[in-house]
């Protein structure tokens, strides 16, 4: 039905505007990334997962951190929003006050030291994780959705770590309620609200994918642009180097990186760094292979004979016209890596060697979902990993579509 | 004494000569064969490759912490002794751990190729062949297994996915008459809602993490309250042989069988993703050749069109890139084979690497692994080269 | 007799053929209103530049057209099969193979790439005749390798097995020719099938086919873009442009008495050997000159030992100042490779080359050191392909303005683009296409924009390597207009390196013929064309599909001497 439409609103464009003559590589990329429709689609959930993403501070109700844990609060179920109910209907939007039981134990028996109670306690349903997720739901007291209120304050974009002097705090953020915390995705073991938790999580995980990937880019580029340049026997040393690179399976090496990087004394930030770019450093064999290969059609095209015959020397052919010739190609080729980078860092992360608790990444959120109690009393839990499928698949598909769109001067007629 | 040193030397060093006798065989049919010259060189660039590789592993075998001598000594320590130092250091001394990284490279490459030996395993107190045990075949076969199940998962849908990407989801022709155009175009969006939905399924493959797919079809199995499917067998058929009294046990078979879809299933499922975008793109670019439109200006049409045109042109190097496929295959392998409780290679890979750091181990693993993808690469560059007039004209240049 | 059957037959007509292009920028209309009629045994030339419908034309009959091509009402295409008129575009499924193969068949232009590679010739042939003629397998292996050795191909039994790419230029349309003729078509339908090979092997080519047209009496549809070729061929001819037919008629009628102005101008591009120009009085003095020049590749590496090619032999050769001197030879003479010597863009293994005149010394040879910049600014190249010699990431503006921003000739931006406006202005570039990226230009006016670049830094020597063999026909006669203008208002040499002798004879003054790297001969344009004292030069002055009077077309075919009157008579 898109397709459709977008080819309705395409026939009454006017045709004799001069953008098509004067658009370059990336504006001839992006119109015939257009009519990819299942493309665009996925294009519109990505953005809108990045935004949230990077913006998380602002969309989420509840500070993730164990500051703004609800202790009172703990393994509490997804709080619902109602419009209407038995008291009528309203047009803010509202969820109920939610309260936990608190399990009676008798700890001063226990401090008597009477063993009996002990007893009683474990083998009672009090420490059950089942019963701990008993909650009451008190309907007479509504609790109703605020926008831009008032919240803890965080830096919205912060370039401090740029070196710049810019850190632009607020404290506003999109919805939440007026008493109380709203959990709309439930909270974990900690009382941290899921939702945020998420929220938050995607941008740690899509930033530690940028490193990685411009670490990649950067060791790819060297490897294929030296090998591709120079050739000869510098081309055939690199090249089985990397072809032996190439045949190792890579998550079993990033392992004993990450176990080499445990045994250091690493702060979190660190840690997260080190591993971004032990990923990025070592996947450079695939497209350092195929840069230089690209290098290597490239540089036997005319048009850059014609620069070697206007006088330009190496290093203006290489930076006026060979480097431009494949930027649209490695933006590609990097958009299309993003889930396998993703991947990695949940693969390491499952296997507790990437990053750990108390961290947000969706590969630490993942982890938590293969703890057999979420799977059976907390499955809101699993509102991470269906974050994360969507995140993936939308790169993929948007991926897909850039991969037919890309290179506009392929198709030479 | 003689006849007896002379076996032992030979004993010592079969690996040497079986790989000297290939390459000179080759070395000597290529004088003027040029396709065997093409396979000697090929044939050397695969050993010096491997040594590479070797290189590669056994130094990055370096950063994980612990040597041979104090895992030695530790288990001494638990054993009651009490360790100092310098038996530390005497026993790395003794071990020649004490030698650069390059020489102990080298004498590992040196036993390697003579007899194949992988080294000795520390952690495990035994040689690294041995540990091994046909757990290496055992993850082998299933990789191979989730690769052929990828593949046919992949190859059919990404034909499927080619034929369809440029296609409309309507039916504009004027020559069709209106009912014509309506059936075509209900033809036509069927095949390209079809196509979408395969590559959501095929594509949630990648997106699922392998661990929580396998962990939720085990948790399936759990609230279905049937046994789950980890490991290799149940209990009951552990124990029983293959060939019992009564002839084969088929019992045998179907618990077998009713245990390794799993790992199967998980592993190929994501590797499907990947494939089926590398057989669309390689159809869509034979397809958009001269030659398919020169088959259908013959009267060739149909099945027997894409089968025989672009379909067929696009197999090779398909084909060619089976080697690497695996590789990807078994780097998935070892967290599935953690979560579902296998002991085949990976699964010690990763004990290897994350619990007891057994350099020697992990290295052979890795190593054997990258030999099987250089090996696979030599032989379909080998195939491909004898049968594909295309490869044989570029790199025989004739 | 004859006559009234050919009278009421009508083998195809093709009837107000509409067809649009679904392209980005909506509809575009490709086909405009056709009408085309073809007889029984008749030749139908059709004649035409690209982007003028006429492929497209032939392809619809086939039903071959891209999936983006809309067909409009009220067209219609209408085949006499078996006494029965059929409307070929409201066949469906099985029925389509009537088109594809049966009664019609195609040959295209590039046989390299219209069989498949991997696939063998004779698989590819045998499945065709079991399509359409349901013969054996041994039944059509047998008829195939008949057929191989009527269309004149050397050890019919072990070609018919090969693979195509092992097969020679020529070879491969011949063994196109064959698949074509294997199932008997009505009509065949030839898509500029000679404009891909060397003019001898064209020349042979195009007998070939007349010959077998005289055997089995088959209608043919000839599209060309070469008014020399059709004159050889057709019984009528049909004029195409921008999708519509300009001018139709007997192929008498319209080569020697054309009345659309387009027609005009395309006759005009064929050489004239009855007005080719004069030669100057006087030879000037040489403004650079070649000793002994022989360049030397490695093959790629294969086999023990290296192999090596050699391009050029040691050639010695003078080009006078300001004249333009052609250089002709067919594909592998080495050509190209002695005119980029020249500009020093090929590796010299002996010999040198001397400019005379310049500023500062320009010598380099087998051992000596280019100085890129004292070169780059006496002598630049044209290149042939007007698509991959431009950078597709640059400006217009920016690929003209290279050579000065590359060398730092102009001291400020403003001084480098009123330099690159003047260049431009000079080649006909509109100043306001120079913000353009290169994309947006045809063939012809990308010729310019490499023309421009290589005249921005007043250099004194060009060589033109083919640089119209990629363009039509009339903007070929454009750009050598301007290549004309250019010499004589700013003294250039040039030297025109192409395979095309037409080109040839009306551009240049003199004219080198050269064949597997050595020189045959040398000479004033005259005395090439005229005189040529060498065999091979005779050879290839001979190949030249030159206008034939119709009388002689008539006796070469006799077979069509039938339909001949009917045209005449309608």
């Amino acid at each position: 039905m898109n397709a459709l439409l977008a080819r309705f609103g395409r026939k009454s464009k006017p045709k004799n505007d001069d953008s098509y003559y004067t658009a370059g590589q990336f504006a001839l990329i992006k119109a015939r990334f257009k009519r990819k429709t299942s493309g665009v689609v996925a294009a519109w959930i990505l953005g809108t997962l990045v935004l949230m993403g990077f913006f998380a501070p602002f969309f989420s109700p509840v500070d993730p951190t164990i500051r703004g844990a609800d202790a009172d609060y703990r393994r509490g179920a997804p709080q619902v929003l109602y419009f209407w109910d038995d008291n009528g209907f309203s047009l803010r939007p509202f969820t109920y006050t939610y309260t936990k039981e608190k399990p009676k134990l008798d700890l001063s028996a226990l401090a008597g030291g009477n063993l009996n109670a002990l007893d009683a306690l474990t083998s009672g349903n009090a420490l059950k994780a089942s019963s701990q997720n008993k909650f009451t739901v008190d309907k007479e007291q509504r609790r109703y959705i605020q926008f831009f209120v008032k919240g803890w304050e965080y830096s919205l974009i912060d370039l401090s770590v740029a070196g710049l002097d810019l850190d632009i705090r607020w404290d506003r953020h999109l919805f939440g309620v007026e008493q109380g915390q709203i959990h709309l995705m439930g909270t974990d073991e900690d009382g941290k609200d899921v939702f945020s938790r998420t929220l938050h999580a995607i941008w740690v995980t899509i930033s530690i994918a940028i490193v990685a990937l411009i670490v990649k880019l950067f060791t790819s580029l060297l490897v294929g642009g030296v090998s591709g340049y120079f050739g000869g026997r510098i081309d055939a040393i690199l090249m089985s180097i990397t072809e032996a690179v190439r045949v190792i399976p890579a998550i079993p090496i990033y392992l004993a990186c990450a176990v080499a990087l445990s045994q250091m004394d690493l702060t979190p930030i660190q840690r997260y760094f080190a591993i971004a770019v032990v990923i990025g450093a070592l996947d450079f064999a695939a497209l350092g292979r195929r840069l230089r290969t690209h290098i290597l059609t490239e540089r036997n095209q005319d048009y850059v004979l014609a620069a070697q015959l206007c006088g330009s020397g190496a290093g203006r052919i290489i930076w006026r016209h060979l480097i431009p010739s494949f930027t649209s190609y490695i933006i590609v080729d990097t958009l299309i890596n993003f889930p396998y980078v993703i991947l990695a860092e949940t693969s390491l992360s499952f296997l507790g060697l990437g990053l750990t608790e108390p961290v947000n990444s969706l590969g630490v959120l993942l982890q938590k979902a293969q703890d057999p109690d979420i799977q059976q009393n907390m499955i809101w839990q699993f509102f991470p990993v269906a974050v994360f499928v969507f995140l993936i698949m939308a790169f993929v598909f948007v991926g897909d579509a850039l991969r037919d769109a890309a290179d506009p001067y392929s198709e030479k007629k | 004494m003689i006849a007896e040193s002379i076996s032992n030397f030979f004993a010592d060093s079969w690996l040497l000569w079986i790989l000297l006798s290939i390459g000179s065989l080759l070395w000597w049919s290529g004088r003027d064969s040029q396709y065997f010259n093409y396979v000697f060189n090929r044939f050397v660039l695969a050993l010096i490759t491997l040594l590479i590789v070797s290189g590669i592993v056994f130094s990055l075998m370096e950063v994980l912490p612990g040597d041979c001598a104090e895992k030695y000594i530790a288990y001494k320590n638990t054993q009651g002794e009490t360790i100092t130092q310098a038996d530390i250091d005497a026993e790395r001394a003794r071990m020649g751990l004490d030698q650069p990284l390059a020489i102990r490279w080298a004498s590992w490459v040196t036993d390697l190729t003579l007899r194949g030996d992988l080294g000795f395993s520390c952690a495990k107190r035994q040689s690294v062949n041995l540990a091994l045990g046909d757990r290496f075949w055992m993850s082998f076969m299933f990789c191979m297994a989730g690769l052929v199940f990828s593949y046919l998962i992949a190859v059919p849908f990404g034909i499927l996915s080619a034929f369809t990407i440029n296609k409309t989801w309507t039916d504009k022709n004027p020559q069709h008459s209106k009912t014509e155009r309506i059936i075509n175009s209900i033809g036509l969006s069927c095949q390209k809602v079809l196509d979408l939905v395969l590559r959501i399924v095929s594509y949630l493959g990648l997106a699922l993490p392998n661990f929580l797919l396998a962990l939720t079809i085990i948790l399936l199995y759990v609230f279905a309250g049937e046994s789950m499917p980890t490991g290799l067998y149940s209990d009951e058929w552990r124990n029983v042989p293959w060939f019992g009294t009564d002839g084969f046990s088929w019992g045998k078979l179907d618990d077998f069988l009713g245990h390794i879809w799993l790992p199967i299933f998980v592993i190929g499922w994501s590797a499907t993703a990947l494939q089926l975008q590398t057989v669309r793109a390689l159809v869509v670019d034979e397809s958009n050749k001269l030659y398919v439109d020169a088959a259908r200006a013959r009267g060739v049409d149909g099945v027997a069109l894409w089968a025989g045109y672009p379909v067929r042109h696009s197999i090779s190097p398909l084909f060619n890139s089976v080697g690497f496929d695996f590789q990807r295959v078994f780097n998935d392998l070892p967290i599935v084979a953690i979560v579902i409780g296998l002991t085949d290679a990976a699964a010690l890979l990763i004990e290897a690497l994350a619990m007891t750091n057994d350099q020697e181990l992990a290295a052979g693993i890795l190593f054997l692994v990258a030999l099987v993808v250089i090996s696979m690469n030599f032989f379909t560059d080998v195939v491909l080269a004898a049968i594909d007039p295309r490869v044989r004209k570029s790199v025989l240049g004739n | 007799m004859m006559i009234n059957q050919s009278m009421n037959n009508k083998l195809l007509e093709i009837r107000d053929l509409t067809i649009d292009f679904n392209t980005d920028e909506g509809l575009v209309r490709a086909v405009n209103n056709v009408n085309l009629t073809v007889r029984p045994g008749e030749v139908m030339g059709l004649v035409g530049e690209s982007g003028s419908g006429k492929s497209v034309t032939a392809k619809t009959i086939m039903r071959l057209t891209p999936g983006n091509a809309v067909i409009q009402h009220p067209s219609q295409i209408s085949l006499q099969h078996e006494n029965r008129d059929l409307n070929i575009l409201k066949l469906r499924g099985r029925d389509l193979r009537l088109v594809r193969g049966d009664a019609v068949s195609m040959i295209f232009q590039e046989p390299m790439a219209s069989f498949a590679p991997a696939l063998r010739i004779s698989d590819q042939m045998i499945q065709t005749m079991q399509i359409h003629l349901g013969y054996s397998k041994d039944q059509a292996r047998h008829r195939g390798i008949e057929l191989f050795e009527r269309v004149g191909i050397v050890d019919p039994e072990k070609r018919f097995d090969q693979y195509v790419f092992e097969l020679s230029g020529g070879m491969r349309q011949r063994a196109m020719i064959a698949m074509a003729l294997s199932t008997e078509p009505k009509l065949l339908i030839a898509d500029e099938p000679t404009t891909a090979l060397d003019v001898t092997i064209q020349a042979q080519v195009l007998d070939l086919m007349l010959e077998l047209r005289e055997q089995m009496g088959m209608a043919m549809i000839f599209i060309t873009h070469d008014l020399g070729v059709v004159s050889k061929i057709a019984d009528n001819v049909t004029v195409m442009k921008k999708g519509e037919v300009v001018e139709a008629g007997t192929a008498e009628r319209v080569l020697f008495r054309p009345e659309h102005s387009y027609t005009k101008r395309l006759l005009d591009a064929l050489p004239h050997l009855e007005d080719l120009p004069e030669a100057p009085k006087h030879t000037p003095d040489p403004l650079l000159s070649v000793k002994d020049l022989s360049i030397t590749y490695p093959l790629a590496g294969n086999g023990r030992k290296t192999e090596y090619f050699t391009a050029v032999k040691n050639i010695s050769l003078d080009l006078p100042e300001g004249q333009v001197i052609g250089l002709v030879g067919e594909s592998g003479s080495g050509k190209t490779t002695l005119g980029k010597a020249m500009l020093g863009a090929a590796p010299i293994s002996s010999g040198q080359v001397e400019y005379f005149h310049t500023k500062k010394e320009v010598k380099f040879g087998a051992g000596m050191k280019i100085k890129r910049k004292r070169l780059a600014q006496t002598a630049q190249l044209v290149f042939q392909d007007p698509y991959s010699s431009l950078n597709p990431r640059m400006t217009v503006r920016d690929i003209i303005a290279e050579p000065l921003e590359a060398m730092k000739i102009t001291k400020t931006r403003e001084e480098t683009d009123a330099r690159v406006i003047e260049v431009a202005k000079r080649c006909h570039i509109e100043v306001e296409h120079l913000r353009r990226f290169p994309h947006a230009f045809s063939g012809g006016q990308r010729q310019r924009i490499s023309i421009a670049r290589a005249l921005v830094c007043n250099p004194k020597f060009i060589v033109a390597d083919e640089s119209v063999a990629a363009l039509d026909v009339s903007i070929q006669a454009e750009i050598l207009k301007l290549l004309k203008e250019l010499k004589e208002e700013l003294g250039l040499t040039i030297l025109f390196i192409s395979h095309d002798l037409s080109v040839i004879a009306n551009l240049c003054d003199r004219v080198c013929v050269m064949k597997h790297g050595e020189f045959v001969e040398e000479g004033t344009v005259r005395e090439i064309f005229l005189e040529p004292k060498q065999a091979y030069t005779q050879k290839l002055i001979a190949s030249i599909p030159l206008l034939e009077a119709p009388d002689k077309t008539r006796l070469r075919t006799g077979a069509q001497v039938a339909a001949e009157p009917v045209m005449e008579s309608f």
